[in-house]
């Protein structure tokens, strides 16, 4: 009897594996199909649909098969019973049923109004994903992809731009489309579509952090298919990655916020303690991606792992998810850290690997972008019709479409025009309208709006994030080819040539010499970090750049020995390292010219103060100082950690 | 534990069907945050004024309460990975000092120990906080339970049965609780890459070669090894009956259930080193064949043991129906999990073929992937072993599929798995060296551990000796007696075996046979597999075999006695050493198989019989028509891993094609394996070896003609 039972159970958990086999297989028939339509898309060069599109198509087709052509099985509604005793909600349970005791996880906690829709079908049910998943497992090599390909020789020479489009482009756009919302939620108040007190100030900005990671992939697919002129890609590219970042802690720390008494009224101590949250999660993070990464890089200058590619792969694999782990661990954001990480490890580690670890390591991360990517977005697709609690409010989603383009041209316009007061080679009209127009909403805003769905606004925002997601993919992704034409934004730029010779057309009047003060076009603080980079820190983590004894004062020569690697002394080293030394050398020689009339040290300490009047005697050569102290503190915070 | 027979759980059927969510997600979620999460909200009596404020209050520390354990289970996973780290490094060190007593996977064991001593005894106990409610109106467990705790719903999901005198001991210890995996991880995320990197790896030249010696070791071995351990762990457990050391159950199918699990062999020490010191081919190919099949076998094998229920009331003693019933589920589940492996990796190879995937390799890539991977769900969901079908999925990949793929992503697929098998291997090892710590209820018996030694060796050598000694019968290359002790002596057990024995610890039989499992893994690894070198040597074993310069090239290979030394003649030799069945097979496949999916081999409209032309022409590539030459070339790996066997099949297909004068290409099966069996005669003394080990294959080769013709 009981060896009968045993088997009984034995039964069950077979047919539990069943399950959960099916509905993988399902998103593996899903992708395979995205995949070999891809295919075809590209041997035949469609451009208006990209993977992620297609992805989200056959998501949808499956949602719909599955809503609709799977029986929903009648469930017998039992009661809830009402436990007196239990006064808590213990980790497990055990539950005695006639003698066989059970051991019941905890999993979640339901809303009083969750229960019933849980009733319904429970196919749907089993193809809902546990929303963590996507923040542990889904997005980390996505974004750890985004900073280790973020190596991008253009990177740096519009890291001025780019922070200021990510940090105050998203603080502006998020409280703009708070605002825009908040009016949205009065006046669905008014119209008796929502409850008083159900929605609060909060709220909204919350839906304003959440709707500003913006995620151009479509469109940057296209861009690097084309070769779009490489400024704009930049631009873009390094404003959504920095963007997500920030639009993740800027999210936390809203749901953090949470005022004593009044949930609307404005707490001072909270709001600053909310700011306070933000910079120290997001330096935290910062921190510990770099912390990571650097000794990711010291372990590989110092032992000679290069030997074992495998082994030197692992490592970077492993020691990249430990920022992960860490991260998450100390209480800061995963993500965040991930990314910094991979810039870092791009920047630093990447130098040091040996050729067929590089490759290796940027195939391997290449590949689970790709298919985490998909999965993603065949989530979503499948998500319309699945996810059981939808809360379809017309206005409210109108008014989110309204207020992200709003907010998308409060962020690019005054923004650019800020930056082009200060830049040399300005942003142009039509750039700044392709930046707008590729304001495309992706995995980050989804994968932050799936996290919390217990409350009824929070689920209006889910449902009004995907139709967003859906609309932007589709339409704009469709869009950028003929937008690119009709802005006639240069295409089919060599990214090598464009470097040394290239009047393009549109730039007809500011030609040579607008390229060569491009070079010149990084703020002073930045040169002086890139000085500090070249002389310091790359001789001490890579094996590249001047050997520590030339660059390190002399009573530090016994430790400056010892860091720099025998390499560096040998000259084959600086065309084995082409790669990062092209990136930095204009910046270097650059700071080679400025550095000479006056020590650096002290030049950072003026700069503290001056920071306001800069425009003095440099005002030729930097614009991008100009742009206000907000954005240099900030840069102080993040460059500060780096130093150490 | 305090039982509370008056208050009633609140009990909802949430699904009538046993629902879980998917259940993969969530093992690698709960890898990452789902152990347990404890919430204790505040349930102090809440008057419904306050209902507002206080439930913000209490969601707030409800959610601070699961961020601290999903910052615990993160914690525990750092754990691993630094461990990872810490033995990555230390086997770069190792390398590079050519220190070879130890491999990495026994230094992430001994890593994994020292954790697991740290976790035992340095971190404080802290007392479980379970209630037990016994409910009398419902008879079976739902898979999910919807909790009413003062107004507030709970949602709890089923983790498992506990038996109830374990209820007491559940968890002391919540640090060791958090660092214990749910044991299908194992199955279902750890396990499937090392086996299917093990099958993609598995296109060595020499394997086919050896392909007969392999599959009987493999099948045949595995059968003997198991029963020999099985009837020898009886009777220690009669022994110990005897004595008084058994304090539960222990019948005769939980003996042959140990058998079974024990058998599976993973040398993966031993083959490492082989590997890095070019040890002889041939003992190389039919060390890592049989350890590859072998797991399969082991783990069919122990399931349909465990399949094994007599019907009658004395549910130990032997009935005849029910084994047979377990022979046929045997039969079945393996036969089944082949087929799936067979049939995804062959569409995977059509598609490969017939579209240009090759463009794109990072698409090639994720495709060859996800095929590979739906393998082992379609096989899980149609109730076969996913780990089974994956291995054979992934050698089929490699025979076919792989010659398809572009240059890129043939290294990108390889260096793919390659990581992947990586951590997932030692990860298990330094699993291992932790689970002998922080799991709760190892079961140390003396004489049963002691016991179990001698019945591997046991076995092991009943195996081993036995089988070489037929084998030699039919073979022409004999495996020489320090081959066959170097085999005795790589009876490793790894991987396989402890997932297999950490799957179910439920009873008292089985926690003794998972703890004596540990203790078998550690000794083999760290003892024998540091001993390999010194074995090696001492056997006389030659070295520094360089394989690619191993098959000489002599186009000739019928001047079997032309050698200049016994090595190369052996070497030689070799080639005509598979049966016929394979060399029908060969022939079969490298005819009409390779050109309907590869881009290589003869067009097929040569090879098939005119009247299916139009079909022949279809399914024929461009490629194959344009250039054959720099095909060949191009396929230079794979042609080399067959040449062997094509040339002896070329030579006789020459002489088929020179008698009917033209070249229609009607070289039928039975007129090419008429002619040869007829030229060859002399050669071949494998059909020789006994009709017993032909038919105790026959079996199983049937399989490949079957679902591929």
């Amino acid at each position: 009897m009981e060896r009968q039972s045993r088997a009984m159970s034995e039964k069950n958990e077979y047919q539990f594996q069943h399950q959960g086999a099916v509905e993988l297989l399902v998103f593996n028939f899903l992708l395979i199909l995205t995949i070999l339509t891809i295919w075809l898309f590209k041997n035949h060069r469609f451009r208006f649909l990209h993977e992620t599109g297609g992805a989200m198509v056959y998501g949808l087709i499956m949602g719909l098969i599955l809503r609709y052509a799977t029986a929903p099985t009648d469930v017998e509604s039992g009661t809830v019973y009402d436990c007196v005793k239990l006064t808590f909600s213990p980790s497990t349970l055990l539950v005695n049923i006639t003698d066989q005791v059970y051991e019941y996880k905890y999993k979640r906690e339901i809303s009083q109004h969750n229960i019933s829709p849980h009733q319904g079908n429970p196919i749907l049910e089993k193809m809902t994903f546990d929303p963590e998943i996507f923040f542990n497992v889904l997005l980390p090599p996505i974004i750890f992809h985004a900073g280790y390909s973020l190596k991008k020789r253009h990177f740096f020479q519009n890291l001025g731009s780019i922070l200021t489009y990510a940090f105050l482009g998203t603080a502006i756009s998020c409280i703009v489309i708070g605002l825009i919302m908040y009016g949205f939620v009065k006046a669905m108040i008014h119209a008796d579509q929502l409850k008083n007190g159900d929605f609060h100030f909060t709220d909204c900005l919350f839906f304003g952090s959440l709707m500003s990671a913006t995620d151009p992939v479509t469109v940057l697919a296209i861009f690097h298919e084309l070769h779009v002129d490489p400024d704009l890609y930049i631009l873009l590219f390094g404003e959504s990655v920095l963007n997500d970042a920030v639009a993740i802690v800027l999210t936390y720390s809203i749901s953090i916020y949470s005022p004593k008494e009044n949930p609307n009224a404005f707490d001072a101590a909270a709001f600053f303690q909310s700011v306070g949250n933000f910079l120290g999660i997001f330096a935290g993070s910062f921190a510990m991606g770099s912390a990571y990464a650097i000794i990711t890089a010291l372990l590989t200058k110092f032992t000679k792992l290069c030997e074992f590619p495998m082994l030197e792969t692992g490592l970077f694999f492993l020691l990249s998810w430990s920022a992960f782990l860490s991260a998450e661990a100390a209480g800061l954001t995963g993500i965040v850290a991930v990314l910094f990480c991979g810039v870092t490890q791009a920047h630093y580690t990447y130098n040091n690997l040996s050729s067929d670890s590089k490759v290796r390591t940027k195939q391997l991360f290449e590949f689970m972008n790709f298919l985490a990517e998909n999965v993603i977005f065949c989530y979503m697709g499948l998500a319309l019709f699945t996810f059981q609690n939808h809360i379809f409010n017309a206005l409210f989603i109108l008014g989110a479409f309204l207020a992200i383009f709003v907010a998308r041209a409060c962020n690019i316009y005054p923004l650019s025009f800020l930056l082009n007061l200060g830049r040399k080679q300005k942003i142009p009209w039509n750039f700044q309208h392709m930046m707008m127009f590729s304001g495309l909403r992706g995995a980050i805003a989804f994968a932050l709006a799936i996290r919390n769905t217990e409350s009824q606004p929070k689920q209006m925002m889910f449902t009004t994030t995907l139709l967003l997601v859906f609309f932007t993919v589709w339409i704009f992704g469709g869009g950028t080819t003929p937008m690119l034409t009709w802005l006639q934004i240069r295409v089919g730029v060599d990214l090598d040539e464009n470097l040394k010779e290239d009047p393009s057309p549109q730039h007809q009047e500011a030609n040579n010499l607008d390229k060569t003060m491009t070079k010149a076009e990084s703020a002073r603080l930045f040169r002086m970090w890139y000085g500090f980079d070249h002389k310091y820190l790359k001789p001490i983590l890579t094996h590249s750049g001047p050997p520590l004894t030339t660059t390190l004062p002399e009573w530090c020569g016994p430790i400056s020995r010892l860091l720099t690697s025998s390499q560096a002394y040998g000259e084959q080293l600086k065309e084995d390292d082409v790669e990062c030394i092209v990136n930095q050398d204009e910046l270097a020689m650059n700071y080679q010219e400025q550095a000479s009339p006056c020590s650096p040290p002290a030049r950072l300490g003026l700069d503290q103060k001056a920071s306001p009047q800069t425009p003095g005697k440099e005002n030729i050569y930097e614009g991008d100082l100009g742009l206000g102290g907000y954005e240099l503190k900030l840069e102080q915070t993040s460059g500060q950690s780096h130093l150490n | 534990m305090e039982p509370c027979d008056a208050a009633r759980p609140g009990f909802d059927r949430v699904a009538g069907a046993p629902p879980r969510r998917l259940l993969l997600p969530p093992l690698l979620l709960s890898l990452l945050l789902g152990r347990g999460l404890r919430v204790a909200a505040a349930a102090s009596a809440s008057s419904g004024a306050a209902a507002e404020d206080s439930s913000a209050m209490e969601e707030l520390a409800t959610e601070k309460e699961a961020e601290e354990s999903h910052r615990q289970d993160s914690v525990s996973l750092l754990t691993f990975i630094l461990l990872l780290t810490l033995t990555i490094l230390t086997i770069w060190l190792f390398k590079h000092r050519r220190v070879r007593f130890l491999h990495e996977t026994g230094l992430a064991m001994i890593y994994g120990l020292i954790v697991g001593v740290i976790l035992r005894y340095g971190t404080p106990a802290t007392s479980g906080r379970d209630k037990s409610l016994s409910c009398t109106q419902e008879d079976r467990a739902f898979s999910t339970l919807l909790v009413n705790v003062s107004g507030k719903f709970f949602e709890y999901t089923l983790k498992g049965e506990i038996s109830p005198g374990k209820i007491n001991s559940v968890e002391q210890n919540d640090m060791l609780r958090k660092v214990t995996f749910d044991p299908e991880v194992f199955f279902n995320i750890l396990l499937p890459p090392i086996i299917f990197h093990a099958g993609y790896s598995l296109k060595k030249r020499h394997f086919f070669r050896n392909l007969g010696s392999i599959l009987a070791y493999a099948f045949l071995g595995t059968a003997v090894s198991c029963f020999i351990i099985g009837n020898l762990m009886y009777g220690v457990v009669k022994l110990m009956k005897i004595m008084g050391q058994l304090s539960d159950k222990f019948y005769y199918t939980d003996c042959l259930f140990f058998g079974a699990i024990i058998s599976a062999t993973d040398p993966v020490t031993v083959l490492a080193i082989f590997n890095e010191l070019h040890a002889d081919v041939d003992l190389y190919a039919l060390l890592f064949g049989e350890s590859v099949l072998n797991d399969a076998v082991a783990i069919v094998l122990s399931s349909s043991i465990v399949a094994y229920q007599p019907a009658g009331l004395n549910t130990h003693a032997f009935d005849a129906a029910a084994f047979f019933k377990s022979v046929g589920i045997f039969l079945g589940i393996f036969s089944g999990s082949f087929t799936m492996g067979a049939v995804t990796g062959v569409v995977t190879a059509l598609v490969t073929k017939f579209t240009k995937l090759h463009c794109f390799p990072l698409l090639e890539t994720a495709l060859f992937f996800l095929m590979s991977w739906s393998t082992f769900l379609l096989a899980e969901a149609c109730g076969f072993t996913g780990v089974v079908a994956v291995l054979f999925c992934g050698i089929t990949q490699a025979h076919y599929t792989y010659n398809n793929l572009s240059v890129e992503s043939r290294s990108r697929t390889k260096q793919l798995f390659e990581v992947l098998h990586f951590l997932a291997e030692n990860f298990i090892f330094s699993y291992m060296g932790l689970a002998l710590f922080t799991f709760q209820k190892h079961v140390f018996s003396p004489v049963f551990i002691i016991g179990a030694f001698v019945a591997i060796f046991l076995g092991r050598a009943a195996h081993i000796y036995p089988l070489s000694f037929f084998l030699n019968l039919g073979r022409r290359h004999k495996i020489g007696w320090n081959f066959q002790h170097m085999m005795m002596f790589s009876g490793l057990r790894g991987a396989m075996a402890f997932a297999l024995a950490i799957r179910d610890t439920a009873s008292y039989a089985r926690q003794m046979m998972f703890t004596t499992t540990l203790l078998i893994v550690f000794f083999t690894v760290w003892i024998i597999g540091g001993g390999t070198t010194p074995m090696l040597s001492w056997l006389n074993i030659r070295v520094g075999v360089d394989p690619d310069q191993d098959p000489p090239p002599n186009n000739d290979s019928f001047q079997v006695l032309q050698g200049d030394g016994p090595d190369s003649a052996r070497g030689n030799r070799t080639k005509q050493e598979s049966a016929w069945i394979f060399r029908l097979w060969y022939s079969f496949d490298h005819n009409y198989l390779k050109p309907i999916l590869t881009h290589s081999g003869p067009p097929l409209t040569t090879t098939l019989p005119a009247w299916c032309g139009l079909l022949a022409r279809c399914l024929t590539s461009p490629q194959v028509y344009d250039n054959q030459e720099p095909l060949r070339e191009e396929d230079s790996d794979f042609i080399l891993t067959e040449g062997d066997l094509t040339l002896t099949y070329g030579d006789s297909t020459v002489t088929a094609n020179g008698s009917s004068g033209s070249h229609t290409g009607s070289t039928s099966l039975e007129g090419s394996r008429r002619t040869k069996s007829s030229s060859e005669e002399v050669l071949e003394r494998d059909l020789g070896m006994g009709d017993q080990k032909v038919s105790s294959r026959g079996t199983r080769l049937v399989f490949p003609l079957e679902d591929n013709a």
